[in-house]
């Protein structure tokens, strides 16, 4: 039994502990937003947050993260709610400002590979506020691997990521008396 | 029911030639459902001998189109969203044009499941001419509700007029929701073909159609609804799917595209109790309960398993060699252009100018960012579902129910949101599909195949090799005097199921094979658009599949279209060829085009670009000498209806011999634009895709197999190969039909960035792709 706390909640896992966290993820919590895309942190489509910090839960074994916070794309609204002090009712009716974003500029084409490119972006805004193109591309492409997209919606990942950098430097817009 | 309405007559109504009937009333709700009647039913014809059957009843509700009594409409179409968004967008906006009803009206899209969509056909080709079958079916029923209301109004049809789904006329007026209400009415249209088909239905006959002139909402640019569920994890993909009952699956592949089985390793049961091995033929496969367990089990299992060795391939290395030497180019009839004219050998001979050369390009992979995998459940009833993400599911519902010699009406295909993978499952497999039907039928219950990374890249199929042989001429006025281009590409329609195939099932024919649909010829893929050029001989060549006949498997190298299939291969030489004759005429590249182009759409997207990108007129190449050089470079392309130029800037770095592309600009004329904004973003992820495969994409392989396994060993473009992209839509409404809009911005990238190369630095790079290698041997030559 290992213990991680995903998205804000406590959860017991039995999966053996050499298990990839995104099986555990996927399988054993029914957290879909992470992909697998080649299970040797080559592209970033399984990407997380952990403690803040995108890694690739396809190489990630769930012994390593026992007790750590993970956030999946099911848990960015939360965290943007936790960060900015909204009411539980409010933070039901919130999407991440980088999800509004990517929706906002119609970023995805397949699709499949933006979960990582909106964990990346989380984790890159959380950073730098307000980070300019050459900043974003070098957050794109380097650590572990670039993150890649075979579509080619690198463009429209950019726009959005500044979308969301100027939504986050505003602040949230709701009336909050 | 409404008591002033005027019955309907017990025979069913003529509306131009489509057949209006009630098939009764209800207490609620109410609904106009359109199903299809088959025109020339006799002469239909399936593929690989399987049983007819549609997949729709036209008597039953499932139907392309239903008007509901909340003024609410649903649409089904057979073709599945593969992020291009047109099944969300285009095709909401085309039905709601034609049915004069609000984008919004249009709730419920039902796309590419063979249950619940009536005309099948793939994700390719989505505005089919302009005329999508959605655009007909729309104007049919229409026309029905036009119908209806002149009876429940009193009013002529030809007084009658239809804002927002409300028909008016005569002082009077009724929604479309009141027109149905408390019935249940029936449009059967006309339609031809075969459902089970590559290509599918297609509705026929000639409804009236909405004026151009007078659309509304075509033309805007309508968010694709799909996106919010993709962007906040609520989508559920393909991926996601999960069936009670339901084991996962790895498959350990042959060690060659060539290789037998000789002994399967034995399984760990103390490690693996749970774990069955599943052997047919030469497929073998691990089924588990748990996803890692089949991951752990598969590995233990695959080291000790054993296999005949094959060396049957030429290797990349000798890839060219063997396609020029080796390759049997007789084996099929040679194809000539309708565009080819006049005597190019005398015209060639009496050039002042002359050049001859060859170009070529490598297997490229489709790479989707997730490598295939689908659920299958065969159960004992002896009907078959499959969950899964293919560009045409009823094509693979044909193959899979000819595979397990069943009739297709006990297949059932759903297909999911998944992995975008550029035509690689058109003709119905994305790879996995079989191989979780076989499984799942060996072991009794649901299974989950999973492709890892290496299956992915090395049992998939690629878009094949090419190579063509080009002489022009040019005569003292600078003007093109002969054009003569050769192509040849082995067979790229390779549809078999390959689980299949491994585990000696029965599968469609082979490209060469008696009754297949492509056969391995070859056809010319790239219109000719420099109508000015007195003499022009275009050939196609093609021939087997390489290892296709030697594999003890029958599979060698298997080849599948891949976005602008044959034409990216076709237009990489002629455009570059183009520009090293303007180059020989001491003519500006991008002028030389349009003075010999005739069409006027195709001198508009040339001059749109020259104007957009910043393009520099001169007859010299740059006299950059630098030790990063710049140039600029030009490509055009005519598919699909639609005019396409491109404009490359680069840099390339003399040392490295790497080349930045710094800026493209793409100029598009598809006639009608139907939604700008998804439009555009699809031509700027096709160009990215055309800057990987010109600067980075070529597959390895050995003489046994496909050598590359991963994104290191088969690298695409990242976020820092991004270029600037600039899109200049042209939007001609008198055109009357929407063109093919996005799936060819790929192709454009390649020519256009040799032509810059050759404008920065004089050097000619006729193969693709341009690595830092081949880029440094150029310079030095």
């Amino acid at each position: 039994m290992t213990t991680i706390i995903v998205n804000g909640a406590k959860r017991e896992v039995q999966a053996p502990t050499d298990t990839p966290l995104l099986y555990v993820l996927r399988n054993d919590l029914e957290l879909s937003g992470p992909q697998f895309g080649c299970g040797l942190a080559q592209c970033g489509a399984c990407s997380v947050l952990l403690n803040g910090t995108e890694v690739r839960s396809c190489i990630t074994p769930l012994a390593a993260v026992a007790d750590k916070e993970i956030t999946t794309l099911e848990g960015l609204p939360a965290r943007w709610a936790k960060q900015k002090g909204l009411s539980d009712k409010e933070a039901g009716e919130t999407l991440h400002p980088v999800q509004e974003a990517w929706i906002e500029e119609q970023t995805p084409l397949c699709g499949f590979c933006q979960n990582g490119m909106m964990i990346k972006a989380t984790e890159l805004l959380e950073r730098v506020a307000s980070p300019t193109v050459e900043q974003i591309k070098q957050a794109f492409t380097s650590g572990v691997s670039p993150h890649l997209c075979r579509c080619g919606s690198y463009t429209a990942i950019i726009q959005a990521v500044q979308r969301a950098a100027t939504a986050m430097t505003k602040g949230v817009t709701h009336d909050r008396a | 029911m409404i008591a002033h309405e005027k019955p309907i007559a017990d025979k069913a109504t003529d509306i131009f030639g489509a057949s209006l009937s009630r098939r009764g009333f209800v207490k609620t709700g109410g609904a106009l459902l359109v199903g299809f009647g088959l025109v020339n039913a006799d002469a239909m014809q399936n593929v690989g001998g399987a049983v007819s059957g549609n997949t729709l009843n036209p008597a039953l509700p499932e139907s392309w189109i239903e008007i509901h009594a909340d003024n609410t409409v649903l649409i089904r179409v057979g073709k599945p969203d593969f992020g291009q968004g047109t099944v969300y967008t285009a095709y909401r906006q085309i039905a709601a044009e034609e049915l004069r009803v609000p984008f919004e009206a249009i709730t419920t899209v039902v796309s590419g499941d063979t249950d619940r969509t009536p005309d099948g056909s793939g994700a390719f080709d989505f505005l089919q001419g302009g005329m999508p079958n959605i655009r007909k079916a729309g104007a049919y029923v229409y026309q029905a509700l036009l119908d209806l209301a002149s009876r429940q109004l009193g009013v002529p049809k030809d007084q009658l007029s239809v804002n927002n789904g409300i028909v008016s006329g005569g002082g009077k007026s009724v929604s479309y929701g009141n027109l149905v209400k408390n019935q249940k009415l029936n449009l059967t249209i006309p339609v031809k073909g075969d459902v089970n088909s590559m290509f599918g239905l297609t509705v026929d006959g000639n409804p009236p159609l909405k004026p151009v002139s007078d659309y509304t909402v075509v033309g805007k640019s309508y968010p694709n609804s799909i996106t919010v569920s993709k962007v906040t994890a609520k989508e559920t993909w393909v991926t996601d799917l999960r069936v009670p009952g339901m084991l996962h699956a790895r498959i350990v592949h042959p060690k060659t595209l060539g290789s037998k089985l000789v002994s399967v390793g034995p399984l760990d049961k103390t490690r693996f109790p749970n774990t069955q091995v599943v052997v047919k033929g030469n497929l073998v496969g691990v089924v588990a309960p748990t996803e890692w367990e089949a991951i752990k089990a598969v590995q233990q299992v695959a080291s000790a398993t054993k296999w005949s060795d094959w060396k049957g391939l030429p290797g990349d290395g000798r890839l060219f060699q063997f396609l020029k030497e080796d390759a049997d180019w007789k084996a099929a009839p040679a194809a000539t252009s309708k565009t080819s004219k006049g005597d190019v050998r005398s015209a060639l001979a009496a050039s002042a100018k002359k050049l001859s050369a060859t170009y070529q390009l490598p297997f490229l992979k489709h790479a989707p960012i997730g490598p295939t995998m689908a659920v299958a459940d065969v159960r004992s009833d002896g009907s078959v579902y499959i969950y899964t993400h293919t560009q045409n599911p009823q094509a693979l519902r044909t193959g899979i129910a000819y595979m397990l010699k069943t009739s297709v009406g006990n297949v059932v295909v759903r297909n999911l949101a998944g992995p975008g993978h550029y035509g690689r499952s058109n003709g119905g497999n994305a790879g996995a599909e079989d191989e979780a039907v076989i499984l799942s039928q060996a072991v009794g219950k649901p299974v989950r195949v999973q492709w890892m990374r290496q299956d992915d890249f090395q049992w998939s199929t690629q878009s094949p090799a090419a190579y063509s042989d080009v002489q022009i001429g040019v005569d003292e006025k600078g003007n093109l005097s002969s054009y003569q281009i050769d192509h040849y590409m082995p067979a790229m329609q390779d549809d078999r199921l390959v689980g299949a195939v491994l585990a000696g099932l029965p599968t469609i024919p082979g490209p060469d094979e008696k009754g297949s649909i492509f056969g391995i010829a070859n056809s010319m893929h790239d219109p000719w658009i420099y109508d000015g050029t007195p003499t022009v001989l275009e050939r196609a060549y093609g021939t087997f599949q390489i290892g296709h006949k030697s594999s003890p498997l029958g599979v060698g190298l298997r080849d599948h279209s891949m976005r602008t299939p044959g034409q990216f291969q076709q237009n990489f030489p002629r455009e570059l060829a183009i520009t090293e004759a303007a180059v020989l005429a001491a003519v500006d590249p991008l002028q030389f085009r349009i003075q010999h182009a005739r069409e006027k759409r195709a001198i508009a997207v040339l001059e749109s670009v020259r104007d957009a990108s910043g393009w520099q007129t001169r007859s010299e190449r740059s006299s950059d000498n630098s030790g990063v050089r710049r140039g600029q470079g030009i490509a055009a392309m005519f598919r699909s209806g639609t005019y396409w130029a491109c404009v490359a800037h680069i840099s390339v770095n003399v040392a490295s011999g790497t080349i930045k592309v710094e800026k493209m600009t793409v100029a598009v004329d598809p006639g009608i634009v139907v939604n700008p904004a998804q439009l555009k973003r699809q031509i700027e992820g096709g160009s990215v895709m055309g800057v990987s495969m010109a600067l980075l994409e070529e597959l390895s392989f050995d003489e046994s197999g496909v050598v590359a396994n991963d994104w290191k060993s088969y690298p695409i473009a990242t976020m820092s190969d991004l270029p600037e992209i600039n899109v200049i839509l042209i939007n001609r409404p008198e055109v009357g039909k929407y063109g093919q809009g996005s799936e060819a911005a790929n192709a454009l990238a390649a020519p256009a960035i040799a032509g810059a190369f050759l404008d920065a630095t004089g050097k000619v790079a006729r193969r693709l792709p341009l690595k830092p290698d081949y880029v440094q041997s150029l310079l030095r030559a």
